[in-house]
């Protein structure tokens, strides 16, 4: 495992100079324009000559069609996020580390998930998105653990250790994996939040608010998943804390009701923003219309930010989000269209600023 | 065939007793039949209001998954489903429709909560619900399709067999034995008319026998008569 030491002076101008250059070479309206008119393997080829060409080529061998298409996705992300930790020192680091660690969590889950259900190391392998802290001969060593006990115990000395060792008596109790993901996803959502409020620095005030939202916006999708799949579960239990839109205890009183769960948020600070996506909500009785628009204005509120304050870390947030948002559009665009989706279909689905 | 029965009176009871209890079988196993098409028709309405609700669920469950896969990426769908390890399990039970034993198909543990469905909910979203939802309620079509769809196979061909005893009653075995009935009574009734024929025969024989006995007896007499006369 590979954390990078993060004393020493922030390198601002260094990082956010290249991030806005990588982000100038991003798709723009017109490139997905022409990717939702093609098939998979015309994306694979378009994608040939832009930026991943290298992953897709690296990667020709190994799969075909869409598959090609979403691991060269997956590995060019990673390529880029390390790219960014490995640019970037002091709080900078910090900073982008904590929002990337979701990598982290994402593959500690897809270890668990493929001990539990007896899959092949290899298997498991191709799952993995390199783009976090840990090292790929750490995550390597996670695969080829026996059992999820061995898992939870290499993970000891790092920050889900402790998390999944507490959960890890209630798997055992229940069997089901949900209070090892549990685990892992709160310590990740808590962690973007831990001491990153107390600054005087309005860029990254600003940051800790975009966090907030980012929670925020988690538990509203949370609560309102729990409240319309009428399953008898405490929205508290599923609550993370660090957001400013709920408290853990008013959540179990107003999520037994989606309406009153809508009004919550309609008369909230996000209100406005959201309010078209709440319409939507409660005109299709279906939430992704409302997770789309989720999307979208934290990928606007990032783009916001990061024209206010050009040195700080919101373009690289920002460059974050929309690298991001890049890769879902493109793999929705080759999904879609292997689907057999309409093009208005699929541009529908796309989170475009 | 006809001629294969020994036209007697007993044979004649055996077969009058074999039409009864034939015209009896007959009238049943017809009301059967009408009963089964009218339960059949029943199932039939079932079976096609089944059969587009599950190409509807498919429709459904297709495009939520192909959402899912294109939004979340096959990847992360798949990670979904490895997380589920209760599998929904299928019980089966038989029940009684007009003497057709057909299958009543059981099932549990197939819709699940979102806390039974393995994954995790702070780090997934509302399309991979959305699609497990969807899936779930396909898998409960398709169980509830196997078990109408079983039941109106069972009925058709129970309806078939039935169909093909009346027919066989109907056309083939009632008619043969009424041609035989109708042989012995035939040839029962000739029998008699022989018989009454040989008796009258051997009456006019006996009556013609007595007649010349008579005559005999009385050409005696008078031959007789004349020789006292003689003498």
């Amino acid at each position: 495992m590979s954390v990078k030491e993060t004393d020493g002076t922030s390198n601002y101008e260094y990082v956010t100079a290249r991030v806005q250059a990588r982000r100038a070479a991003l798709f723009d309206d017109e490139d997905y324009r022409k990717l939702v008119r093609m098939g998979p393997s015309e994306i694979a080829r378009y994608m040939e000559e832009t930026e991943y060409e290298e992953e897709v080529n690296a990667l020709g061998s190994r799969y075909d069609g869409v598959d090609l298409i979403e691991h060269a996705l997956n590995r060019n992300l990673a390529k880029h996020f390390n790219d960014l930790l490995r640019w970037a020192d002091g709080e900078l680091y910090e900073f982008i580390a904590r929002y990337l660690r979701k990598f982290d969590a994402w593959n500690v889950k897809t270890v668990i998930r493929g001990v539990y259900s007896d899959s092949e190391s290899e298997a498991v392998e191709e799952d993995l998105i390199y783009a976090g802290e840990f090292d790929r001969q750490f995550l390597d060593r996670l695969v080829e653990a026996g059992s999820i006990e061995e898992v939870v115990e290499m993970l000891d000395r790092t920050r889900y250790g402790e998390p999944l060792s507490e959960a890890y008596g209630s798997y055992e109790e229940t069997g089901v994996l949900i209070p090892l993901e549990n685990a892992v996803d709160r310590t990740y959502y808590e962690g973007l939040m831990s001491g990153v409020t107390e600054t005087d620095n309005r860029a990254n005030q600003l940051y800790a608010e975009f966090l907030q939202a980012e929670i925020d916006f988690r538990n509203a999708r949370n609560a309102l998943r729990i409240a319309r799949s009428n399953a008898d579960i405490d929205p508290a239990d599923y609550f993370i804390e660090g957001g400013e839109l709920f408290r853990a205890s008013e959540l179990s009183q107003i999520s037994n009701s989606l309406d009153e769960l809508v009004t919550f948020i309609r008369d909230s600070t996000y209100g406005d923003d959201l309010s078209e996506a709440l319409d939507e909500l409660e005109r299709a009785d279906s939430l992704i219309g409302f997770e789309h628009a989720l999307d979208a204005a934290l990928l606007e509120y990032s783009d916001h930010l990061s024209h206010v304050f050009p040195l700080s870390i919101c373009p690289v947030l920002a460059y974050v989000l929309a690298k991001e948002r890049e890769v879902d559009n493109i793999r929705a665009i080759a999904r879609g269209r292997e689907a057999g989706l309409s093009e208005d279909e699929i541009e529908n689905e796309l989170v475009m600023l | 065939m006809a001629k294969d029965v020994k036209p007697t009176r007993k044979n004649l009871m055996q077969i009058e007793d074999r039409i009864e209890l034939s015209e009896r079988g007959h009238d049943t196993l017809e009301k059967k039949r009408d009963g089964l098409i009218m339960e059949f028709m029943d199932i039939l309405d079932q079976a096609q209001d089944v059969r587009s609700g599950l190409e509807e669920d498919y429709e459904t469950a297709q495009q939520k998954i192909n959402m899912a896969r294109a939004m979340e990426g096959d990847v992360a769908v798949r990670g979904a489903a490895a997380a589920l390890k209760e599998h929904p399990e299928i019980t089966t039970e038989s029940k009684n429709i007009m003497g057709v034993v057909v299958p009543q198909i059981e099932s549990s543990k197939v819709r699940k909560g979102l806390d039974e469905r393995g994954y995790g909910v702070l780090g997934t979203s509302g399309r991979i619900d959305e699609a497990a939802e969807a899936y779930e309620e396909l898998l409960e079509s398709i169980i509830l399709a196997a078990e109408v769809e079983t039941a109106m196979k069972k009925m058709l061909t129970e309806i078939e067999t039935t169909k093909r005893r009346v027919n066989a009653l109907e056309f083939k075995l009632l008619p043969e034995l009424k041609e035989n009935q109708e042989y012995i009574e035939q040839k029962l009734e000739e029998q008699e008319r022989e018989e009454i024929f040989r008796l009258k025969k051997i009456k006019a024989k006996k009556e013609e026998e007595e007649k010349e006995e008579r005559a005999a007896a009385e050409a005696e007499a008078a031959e007789e008569a004349e020789t006292v006369t003689a003498d």
